[in-house]
C-alpha cells in the first residue's frame, strides 16, 4: 500500500496524460485530495487507536486535532511562550503533538473513570467546551470565529532535519517547493512534495502505533476491549493501560492537525475542534475498518474520492463536469420526465449532494460491511493484507 | 466458619446414614486433617461477606476458610450466590460489609487488578475469552510478565496438547471445549497461588469434563484452590473440603471424605 502511494502520483500523471485523461480526471481523486487523505486518515488512526482498540468511543477526539492544529498556527504567529514564528516546524509538530498529549492525560484521567456511552459523552463535552473557548478566545486571532491564518511567517513549513537545509523540504499548496530533475527525470510540483513530505511523517507515526499495537502493550488494549473485568483480574490496571493508549492517541491525533495547519496555512474552531470533525473519524474508521488501525486511512481514501468524485468542486475532475462537459446538447436537453430534462436532472441530483450519497454508502457499509473494508479484506484473505497477499501470490506462481 | 449457618444443618432424618455419617458438619470438618483451630492462618478468610447487586442482597454474610495446600469445593444450587462469592473475593463485585482477607491482608476497598497482582487467578464461568486474540496470545496475554510468557505457553499446550493445534486460531473461532480449556490453561498459567475455579464443567461434553478434571487435578496438587462447581462427582473427587451454600450464607461445611455424592446431606442442597 506504501508503494501504491508513493507511485500514485506519477501513475496519475501518466494516466491524465494519455488518451483517457478525460476519464481519468474525472474519476481519480487529485493528489491534493490524498495530501487531505493523509493528515486526516492519520487523525482517523488515532481514533481508532484508542476506540477500535479499547472500545471507548472518543467522540471529543477534535479536541486533540484542533489542539496540534492551533498550537502550530498560534506557534508560527509568535504566540506561543518563548518561541518565535522562525521556529522549525518540526519543533513546532512535536509540541503540537506533545501539548494534545498532555490534554489527552488531563481528559482522560476524568474520562476513564466512566465507560460506554458515558465516556463518549463525557469526551465529546470537553472538546465542545474547547470548541467554545477557542471560538471566543481574541488572544488567538482578532477574529477568533473564523479562526486563525499563518501570517508570522510567509515561507512554507518544512519537513525534514531541522538545521540541514538540503534534507528539508517546504510544504503547502502555494508556499511548498517544487523540485526539478530528481535522479534526472522527476520534476514534482510543489502539492507532489507536500504529498511525499507528509507522507512520510504519516508513515513513521503510522509505524509507531503499529509496533504499539503488536506489542504486550497492544495486546492488553485488545483484551480490555474484549472483556475488561477479565483484563482487571489477571491483574491488569485498565485504568492505566486506557489512560496509556489515549495519551498516545492524542499525541498522534495532535500531529495530523499540525500537518493540516503545515499544508492549509489556516484552521478555524470549526475544521479544529467541533464534534463534527471526530464524526467523521468515526465515519470513515467504520468504512475503512474499526480495529486495524490502516483501515481508517483506507475509508479516508474511499470517503474523500466518492466525496470528489460525486462534488462539483475538483479543478475540472468529478462527475458533474465530466457529464457536462460530455454529454451531447441534445441529450442534455432531452426531456426525462414532466418538464425535467437530463442538464436538470444533473444538476438536481448531483450537484452539492455529495454528502447524501457518501451518507448512503455509510448506512450500506454498517449493514452489508459492518468489519469495514480492511476489516473484510483481512477476514476474506485470512490475515493481514502484507502476509495474505505474498502468500497468494506465492501460492500462485507454484500452481 | 460457619457450622451454625443452616438452622437444621445435617439434622435432617432422612440422611442415609450408609452413605453419609450423620456426623455434624462441625465433627465431619475435624475429622480427618487438622481442625480450623489447629492449623495455621487461612491463606483465604471470608467474614460476614455480605453482597449486592443494586437492591438484591445476594450474600447475606458468608463465612468461609481456605488453607494453604487444599481444594475447597463451594456448591449449591443456581443463583445461591456461589459465583458472587467468587466477585466479592476478586473485588469484582465488591461486598459491602464483611472482610476477606488474603494472607491476613484485607482486600475490601483494593482494585481487583491489586487482588490478582497479589497471586488470585479467576477461572471465569462463562470462559470469558479475548475472543478477537489468538490461542497463543490469550495465553501470553494471561501473564503480565512478558519474561514468563515462553514457558507459560509451554505449560499450557502440555496440559491441553489440543490447544498446540489451534494456536494460531481465533479464540473465538474455538469449539466451547477448547475454549474452556483455554480459559482453564489461561489461569495456570497466571503462576498464582489460589485459583478461583468457576463451574468448570459447566455444558462440557463427557470427555472434555475427564479432561478438566484431570488438569484440576493436576493443578491441585501445587494450587490453592476455592472450586465452584455443580457436577457433584467431579467437585467431590478434586476437593478436600466443601461448603455449601443456601440462599446466599453458608449452610453446611466439611470433608470430601465424610460425604458420597448420592448422600442425603448434600443432594438436598444441590437438587431442584
Amino acid at each position: 500500500m506504501v508503494l501504491a502511494f508513493a507511485l500514485y502520483p506519477g501513475v496519475y500523471a501518466l494516466l491524465a496524460d494519455s488518451g483517457l485523461s478525460t476519464e481519468v480526471v474525472a474519476v481519480l481523486p487529485r493528489i491534493e485530495t490524498l495530501v487531505v487523505v493523509l493528515f486526516f486518515g492519520l487523525f482517523a488512526m488515532s481514533f481508532d487507536f484508542i476506540s477500535g482498540y479499547t472500545g471507548y468511543l472518543s467522540f471529543g477526539h477534535a479536541a486533540f486535532y484542533g489542539t496540534g492544529a492551533y498550537v502550530v498556527a498560534l506557534g508560527a504567529n509568535g504566540k506561543l511562550p518563548a518561541l518565535g514564528p522562525e521556529t522549525p516546524f518540526m519543533l513546532l509538530l512535536v509540541l503540537a503533538g506533545v501539548a494534545a498529549a498532555v490534554l489527552a492525560l488531563a481528559i482522560g484521567s476524568v474520562s476513564f473513570r466512566l465507560s460506554g456511552v458515558y465516556f463518549a459523552m463525557i469526551t465529546l463535552g470537553f472538546s465542545q467546551v474547547l470548541y467554545v473557548f477557542v471560538r471566543d478566545w481574541d488572544f488567538v486571532s482578532s477574529a477568533p470565529r473564523d479562526g486563525v491564518a499563518v501570517t508570522g511567517t510567509l515561507e512554507g513549513f518544512r519537513i525534514g532535519v531541522p538545521g540541514v537545509d538540503g534534507l528539508n523540504v517546504a510544504i503547502g499548496q502555494l508556499t511548498g517547493d517544487s523540485i526539478e530533475g530528481l535522479f534526472g527525470f522527476i520534476n514534482l510540483s510543489p502539492t507532489e512534495v507536500s504529498f511525499y513530505a507528509i507522507g512520510a511523517v504519516v508513515l513513521v507515526c503510522y509505524l509507531a502505533m503499529q509496533r504499539l499495537v503488536h506489542s504486550p502493550f497492544g495486546r492488553t488494549l485488545i483484551a480490555i476491549r474484549e472483556n475488561e473485568e477479565r483484563a482487571r483480574a489477571i491483574g491488569y490496571n485498565t485504568y492505566a493501560y486506557k489512560l496509556g493508549a489515549f495519551v498516545a492517541s492524542g499525541f498522534f491525533a495532535g500531529i495530523a492537525g499540525a500537518l493540516f495547519v503545515g499544508f492549509r496555512r489556516s484552521v478555524t474552531p470549526e475544521n479544529g475542534f467541533y464534534f463534527l470533525v471526530a464524526g467523521d473519524a468515526l465515519l470513515v474508521s467504520i468504512i475503512g475498518g474499526f480495529g486495524t488501525l490502516a483501515g481508517p486511512l483506507y475509508g479516508e481514501l474511499f470517503d474523500a474520492s466518492v466525496r470528489e468524485f460525486l462534488s462539483k468542486e475538483g479543478g475540472g475532475g468529478g462527475l458533474l463536469p465530466y457529464l457536462r462537459a460530455n454529454v451531447g446538447d441534445a441529450t442534455l436537453a432531452t426531456e426525462l420526465y414532466n418538464g425535467l430534462t437530463v442538464a436538470e436532472a444533473i444538476d438536481t441530483f448531483l450537484n452539492g449532494h455529495a454528502a447524501l450519497y457518501v451518507g448512503l454508502l455509510f448506512v450500506l457499509f454498517v449493514l452489508y460491511v459492518p468489519n469495514g473494508l480492511l476489516g473484510t479484506a483481512r477476514d476474506r484473505m485470512d490475515g493481514t493484507l502484507a502476509k495474505a497477499v505474498p502468500r497468494r501470490v506465492r501460492r500462485w506462481f507454484d500452481g | 466458619m460457619s457450622s451454625d449457618a443452616g438452622p437444621d444443618s445435617n439434622s435432617d432424618a432422612s440422611v442415609d446414614p450408609s452413605q453419609d455419617t450423620g456426623e455434624s458438619a462441625a465433627d465431619q470438618s475435624s475429622g480427618d486433617g487438622p481442625s480450623s483451630e489447629e492449623r495455621d492462618e487461612p491463606l483465604l478468610s471470608l467474614s460476614g461477606v455480605e453482597t449486592y447487586y443494586g437492591d438484591s442482597h445476594v450474600l447475606e454474610g458468608v463465612d468461609l476458610d481456605v488453607y494453604e495446600g487444599e481444594v475447597v469445593a463451594l456448591m449449591g444450587r443456581n443463583g445461591v450466590g456461589k459465583t458472587t462469592t467468587l466477585r466479592s473475593v476478586l473485588q469484582l463485585t465488591p461486598p459491602r460489609e464483611g472482610s476477606v482477607r488474603y494472607r491476613g491482608e484485607e482486600l475490601v476497598g483494593r482494585d481487583t487488578h491489586e487482588v490478582a497482582a497479589r497471586g488470585l487467578g479467576w477461572i471465569p464461568e462463562d470462559r470469558r475469552m479475548f475472543g478477537q486474540l489468538t490461542v497463543e496470545e490469550n495465553v501470553r496475554v494471561a501473564v503480565p510478565d512478558a519474561d514468563d510468557a515462553d514457558a507459560a505457553l509451554e505449560l499450557a499446550f502440555e496440559t491441553f496438547p489440543d490447544l498446540r493445534e489451534r494456536r494460531e486460531a481465533k479464540a473465538g473461532d474455538l469449539s466451547g471445549g477448547q475454549q474452556q480449556m483455554l480459559s482453564i490453561a489461561r489461569g495456570l498459567v497466571g503462576d498464582n497461588d489460589l485459583l478461583l475455579v468457576d463451574e468448570p464443567s459447566e455444558g462440557l461434553a463427557p470427555l472434555i469434563v475427564e479432561a478438566v478434571a484431570e488438569a484440576l487435578t493436576e493443578a491441585a496438587s501445587d494450587t490453592t484452590m476455592l472450586l465452584v462447581e455443580q457436577n457433584l462427582p467431579l467437585a467431590l473427587d478434586v476437593a478436600d473440603r466443601f461448603y455449601v451454600l443456601d440462599h446466599g450464607t453458608v449452610v453446611d461445611e466439611g470433608d470430601t471424605d465424610a460425604v458420597s455424592a448420592e448422600g442425603e446431606r448434600l443432594r438436598r442442597y444441590l437438587s431442584a
